[in-house]
């Protein structure tokens, strides 16, 4: 039945090497959810501004509601169930649950890896860099601040671990 | 949703072109798609082909031309690229408090500079500062050949530049500003996108204006120059007075209209507000050490 | 973190949390069932139209289109719900009453097929004359949203007297003491007109459900609802099934507020699936879950009198609220509006009108704090106007007339249940009230009660099994509150286990047993009202046979670190069921049920108890644009006692995020009936950089609760003090609102009236 325009996708999704043979048109928010049962990744605005499905490609945090699955050929894909290790969580996670930096649950896969790409360049933000970064990432339950701390932790945490 | 579409790999502008001649309205150039994708998932646009531009191989980068004095920013080239680049630091840093003030990180991984302008959204933060960028111009290219357009010419309403359409933009060219030359960028933004948004180039000599460039950006289908402000500021010294007055005119230019984003009374009240701030911060600038 | 007791009154970690920071956490999208098509709905572009007929040959001919529901399907069925009014069709069945309404819907074997679909269906509309605000809807010879007359009440109305006429779809009166001759001897009179807007919840997850039939007389969902018992009666209803036999679960919501308070998107995937003959997910967009649910836009007068020594005397407030093309809650929201309008004083006298209207808009509902949000800004604003009047301060004026604890509120109704003057009294300590303001900022305060709990009825039961796990049946939904861990802590406290030792799965109407909704800031006190009670009747079973084992009275047994003790003899809950059962099996069940008592009792009379909206904010107004910037929010959370401090912080903090939203941002805006802002690029909500630069929580502890351990719930209060706060705070600086949100524009325009004047 399936007649549309079709590539074969070759990619790393949490490490793993991933072949699929795909719709051009498959938005990679689509691949992960509906293809590969990953759903931690969320929808929600759908136009970009939310953050709720945001993954890591290459390190870098996108809008996986928004680009192409094709996007993603050859690169690694790091979403939130590609984020904890052997059961063990990251630093980040630990964070979030430590300063109750997380209510409904349904931005926090977005915060979480959108705060792991904000470290990841800048290991020690302050205040107004960690806003500013995560701006564009909406919590709806939190009103923020308890988010806000949680990130300064894990800052400190993974500040803790290097040294 | 997304209808269905194939996707093209040029690697050369000609080639693109060539896509574009063979396949017409039901092709488009496609780089990061922050804005094509959302309006096709709308509905509002369709397309069966998408001649993904990435694909070229010398559009990637920034580097310095015309003996060192501009900037050439390849067409792949993302917004997050230049926001941290140490090159676009150097040698025109206003564009990284442009880029850093961005729509949010997620769009500026993926949306290029050159995608923005040749989207014509608006409330687009480039297309303002471009218009006003002293010497900016765009690098077009065809099977029929390379022009280069400046912004003024290439803006021509609300989503419709003077690219054709078997064009692809392949570069912004952006000469480095001269010494005794300040930038500033101001915005309003209350909704996703800017509602004002002014950029304004100021040189000074001694204690006097020599030239003075200003854009106001989101007010109206393109971003227009506020040519009757910078005019009145010739040979003036900088100073809080002669910038209210060119914020006045520059507000008097503006041909608003009333939307989500405010009346055209407000707009024209915001308008003021920034293009004072920019002049102050440029002029300032432009007197003081920092070349910005 | 999750092996040790945390009972109440402790941080004890959230126990969905792990599950939530990895992506485990299933939400209803995330479920997806073998052979499961993709519903889309097709929505009406007009306000109000005819549909003379709907071709949807060229749709069904599409390969990969399964099946297609238009109202002509519905006539085996009563095709209307509606808990109070059963105004609404699964879809449009004789006419379209908002742009937006369902009209048909495409079962699929994917989204994008089903999203085509959509395209090649042909509707035959003739656009029909349309009500699009409250004023058009009020006027003489009004076209009507519906025939009033043949209105039907929904199972759950709740309303008393249900007279709807014209475009009125509810009013409710409230009256006190002979208004006019106070107004008449009173020294100081201000009186305004008030408009709110028009508000969406935003949950980030959207209205999802997902239909299976088992036969023709099973139906099973997945939906992300509030209120899944009184969705399944609303289903059961329309389908002519008995309850027991429609099965709802309800996985972790993501985000409620009000929004998915209800039926919603349930009765379409079920109908749906019922026609496909196959499993069916149906997801809305962003802008589809703004014309699913939305606060009421409103339109306001009032009028306030005092004496000359600052006594207030009495009130008058008429108010119109949008209910939309379809009743929903707005009745309810009415009422409690009513309830808000003459805040929390000692009145000689008020007349209180409310009246819920139909338009063709999209319907309101439900959203966090509703009622008191939209009242408590425009009482408090006058009395803090009548303060300016008689150079009063307002901390003083408040002090002189807050009701004390046993004085009536209304009548009927429980009376004052909170220490208000001493909760203002933190929010003055908080704000430094009496410190002088820097120049430029305002301050200000609000406080006003919401009439919370709704329905006291709640049931849960804990299974308590042979290895000493306790699995707590409760059909609370979590939404982000925090439910699963406040009744966690309430089994920790209870029976002395760890966290770790304790389950709350998802609510199953299967197997989780009845509550009344989740809403109205009343799960921790209901809900966890009953699985108090169930771990006390569990703990009464372990000691008894605590008490047979060891051949003592069981007044000597006490529960401590996950054993029971005897002097220095021990036993763990296994050890105990061993004993018991005589080997390793078996399960003791603890009960508990709350109910309204008949006649004298903590439920008896309504409300369950008075919520304080209760906080304050300084602010400073940058004047050449109007933007606002929030240095300060106070906020008081009156809870009786707190089960987690940690949370309540959270709740405190996030309702007061919303309540900046709906004070300066937040306004879906409609013309001719057309939404035109409904996307997130368009919509503005909160964002991080937006928060005040310091938020300063109190929690008052007071045990005048009537949940366990004297506790009360908490989570809306905050959002419908904040717009209060801030126009006062406003105000203060001579800035002067009658209409929000108090955009940049709104405040501009009035510092440019106040330099006029």
């Amino acid at each position: 039945m399936n007649t549309q325009p079709t590539f074969k996708l070759t990619t790393t999704i949490n490490g793993k090497p991933v072949d699929a043979e795909i719709e051009t048109r498959t938005l990679l928010i689509d691949f992960l959810r509906e293809h590969l049962g990953l759903t931690g990744t969320k929808r929600s605005c759908d136009m970009q501004v939310c953050g709720s499905c945001t993954v890591l490609v290459d390190g870098k945090p996108v809008s996986s509601c928004s680009i192409l699955a094709y996007e993603v050929s050859d690169r690694d894909v790091l979403t939130i169930e590609g984020l904890a290790q052997k059961g063990e969580l990251h630093p980040i996670q630990q964070s979030f649950l430590d300063e109750y930096g997380l209510q409904c649950g349904y931005c926090t896969p977005g915060m979480v890896l959108a705060t792991l790409a904000l470290l990841n360049e800048n290991p020690n933000p302050n205040d107004s860099e960690i806003k500013s970064f995560l701006s564009g990432n909406l919590c709806r339950c939190t009103g923020y601040f308890p988010i806000l701390n949680a990130v300064r932790r894990a800052s400190e945490r993974l500040a803790q671990e290097e040294s | 949703m997304l209808k269905p579409f194939v996707i093209h790999e040029p690697r050369t502008p000609q080639q693109a072109s060539e896509l574009l001649n063979e396949y017409g309205w039901d092709a488009t150039v496609y780089a990061g798609g922050t804005e094509l994708l959302v309006v096709m998932k709308e509905g509002l646009a369709s397309y069966a082909h998408l001649i993904n531009i990435k694909t070229i191989s010398d559009i990637h980068t920034i580097h310095l031309t015309d003996n060192d004095a501009a900037l050439r920013i390849g067409a792949a080239v993302t917004h997050r690229a230049i926001e941290t680049s140490s090159m676009i630091a150097a040698h025109a840093p206003l564009l990284i408090e442009m880029e850093r003030s961005l729509a949010n990180v997620r769009v500026r991984t993926m949306g290029t500079l050159a995608g923005n302008l040749c989207f014509a959204e608006p409330h687009s933060d480039p297309a303002a500062v471009c218009m006003a960028w002293p010497g900016a111009s765009f690098e077009l290219t065809s099977t029929d050949g390379v022009r280069q357009v400046l912004p003024d010419e290439f803006f021509i309403d609300l989503f419709m530049t003077a690219r054709q359409e078997n064009e692809i933009m392949t570069a912004i060219h952006l000469p480095l500003l001269p010494p005794g030359m300040g930038s500033a960028y101001h915005k309003f933004v209350l909704l996703e996108r800017p509602s004002v948004s002014v950029a304004a180039f100021v040189s000074v000599a001694g204690t006097t204006i020599k030239s003075a460039h200003i854009a106001v950006g989101s007010v109206g289908p393109v971003p227009y120059r506020a040519t009757a402000a910078e005019n009145m500021l010739l040979g003036q010294t900088p100073g809080d007075e002669p910038y209210r007055a060119a914020a006045e005119a520059a507000a008097s230019a503006a041909d608003p209209v009333g939307d989500l984003y405010g009346s055209v009374e407000y707009k024209r009240q915001l308008i003021r507000v920034l293009t004072r701030q920019a002049l102050q911060q440029a002029s300032e600038r432009a007197m003081g050490v920092e070349r910005l | 973190m999750l092996n040790q007791k945390y009972g109440v009154g402790e941080k004890a970690p959230r126990v969905d949390g792990p599950s939530k920071v990895t992506g485990e956490a299933k939400f209803t999208a995330d479920i997806r069932l073998a052979n499961m098509l993709e519903a889309r709905v097709l929505r009406s572009p007009f306000p109000h139209a005819r549909i003379r007929s709907i071709d949807t040959s060229q749709a069904e001919a599409l390969d990969g289109v399964v099946a297609i529901l238009t109202g002509t399907d519905l006539s085996d069925i009563d095709p209307y719900f509606g808990h109070a009014v059963r105004d609404r069709p699964i879809v449009a069945i004789d006419a379209a009453r908002f742009a937006g309404d369902p009209v048909a819907v495409v079962a699929a074997e994917s989204a994008h097929i089903a999203a085509e679909a959509l395209e090649l269906i042909q509707i035959d509309y003739e656009e029909l004359p349309a009500v699009t605000t409250i004023e058009a809807a009020l006027a003489d010879g009004a076209v009507r949203v519906h025939d009033t007359d043949a209105l039907r009440l929904g199972l759950f109305h709740g309303l008393g007297d249900f007279k709807p006429h014209d475009n009125i779809c509810y009013e409710h009166h409230m009256t006190r003491g002979d208004v006019e001759a106070v107004f008449a001897e009173a020294d100081a009179i201000v009186e305004g007109e008030f408009r709110f807007p028009a508000v969406y919840q935003y949950a980030l997850e959207t209205h999802a459900a997902t239909a299976i039939w088992h036969g023709a007389d099973q139906l099973e969902m997945w939906a992300n609802c509030q209120h899944p018992y009184l969705v399944r009666a609303e289903l059961a209803d329309m389908f002519d099934l008995p309850k027991a036999n429609v099965r709802l679960h309800v996985p972790f919501i993501g985000g409620g507020f009000g929004s998915k308070s209800y039926t919603r998107m349930e009765p379409i995937a079920a109908a749906m699936a019922r026609k496909a003959g196959r499993p069916v997910r149906v997801v809305n967009s962003v802008t589809e879950s703004m014309w699913t649910s939305r606060r009421h836009n409103m339109i306001c007068r009032m009028r306030t009198a005092a004496r000359a020594d600052g006594t207030l005397l009495a009130r008058t407030a008429e108010m119109w609220l949008d209910t939309g093309a379809y009743a929903d809650n707005g009745p309810r929201v009415v009422a409690t509006a009513a309830d808000a309008a003459p805040g929390p004083y000692r009145w000689t006298a008020y007349q209180i009108d409310a009246y819920g209207v139909y338009t063709h808009r999209s319907p309101s509902g439900s959203y966090r704090a509703f009622g008191a949000t939209h009242l408590e800004w425009i009482g408090e604003s006058q009395v803090d106007q009548v303060a300016r009047k008689l150079g009063m301060d307002p901390l003083e004026i408040r002090v002189k007339n807050l009701l004390k604890p046993g004085e009536a509120v209304r009548t009927p109704g429980k009376p004052m249940d909170a220490d208000l003057i001493g909760d203002i009294r933190k929010v003055a300590e908080g704000l430094e009230w009496d410190k002088p303001r820097p120049p430029g900022v305002g301050r200000g305060m609000g406080i006003g009660l919401l009439a919370a709990g709704s329905r006291p009825v709640s049931t849960a039961f804990a299974r308590l099994e042979s290895e000493g796990t306790v699995t707590v049946m409760v059909s609370t939904s979590e939404l982000g509150q925090g439910a699963r861990t406040a009744m966690s802590q309430i089994v920790s406290q209870e029976l002395s286990i760890p966290l770790s030792q304790i389950r709350v799965p998802d609510g199953d109407t299967m197997v989780t047993p009845y509550d009344r909704s989740t809403g109205a800031s009343r799960s921790t006190t209901l809900a966890g009202g009953a699985v108090h009670l169930a771990a006390l009747d569990l703990k009464d079973q372990l000691i008894a046979i605590a008490a047979s084992k060891w051949q003592v009275a069981g007044s000597d047994i006490i529960l401590r670190d996950g054993r029971a003790w005897v002097g220095d003899q021990s036993a763990t809950l296994s050890e105990l069921l061993f004993y018991h059962f005589g080997f390793s099996g078996g399960e003791l069940f603890g009960r508990g049920i709350v109910r309204p008592e008949q006649g004298q009792g903590t439920y008896a009379a309504g409300p369950v108890f008075w919520e304080v909206c209760v906080g304050g904010v300084e602010v400073e107004v940058d004047e050449e644009t109007g933007r606002i910037h929030l240095r300060k929010i106070v906020s008081v959370a009156d809870v009786g006692t707190a089960v987690n401090p940690a949370m309540i912080k959270g709740q405190e903090m996030g309702g007061a995020a919303q309540g900046l939203g709906n004070a300066i941002f937040e306004e879906m805006v409609f013309s001719d009936g057309q939404l035109l802002n409904g996307t997130m690029a368009d919509y503005r909500v909160p964002k991080m950089d937006d928060i005040a630069d310091e938020f300063v929580s109190y929690i008052v502890q007071n045990e005048d609760g009537p949940g366990p351990y004297g506790l009360k719930g908490v989570g809306e209060g905050i959002l419908a003090a904040m717009p209060a706060a801030i126009v006062n705070a406003l105000a203060d600086i001579g800035i002067h609102l009658n209409e929000l949100p108090a955009t940049p524009e709104r405040v501009w325009r009035a510092i440019q009236q106040s330099k006029n004047v």
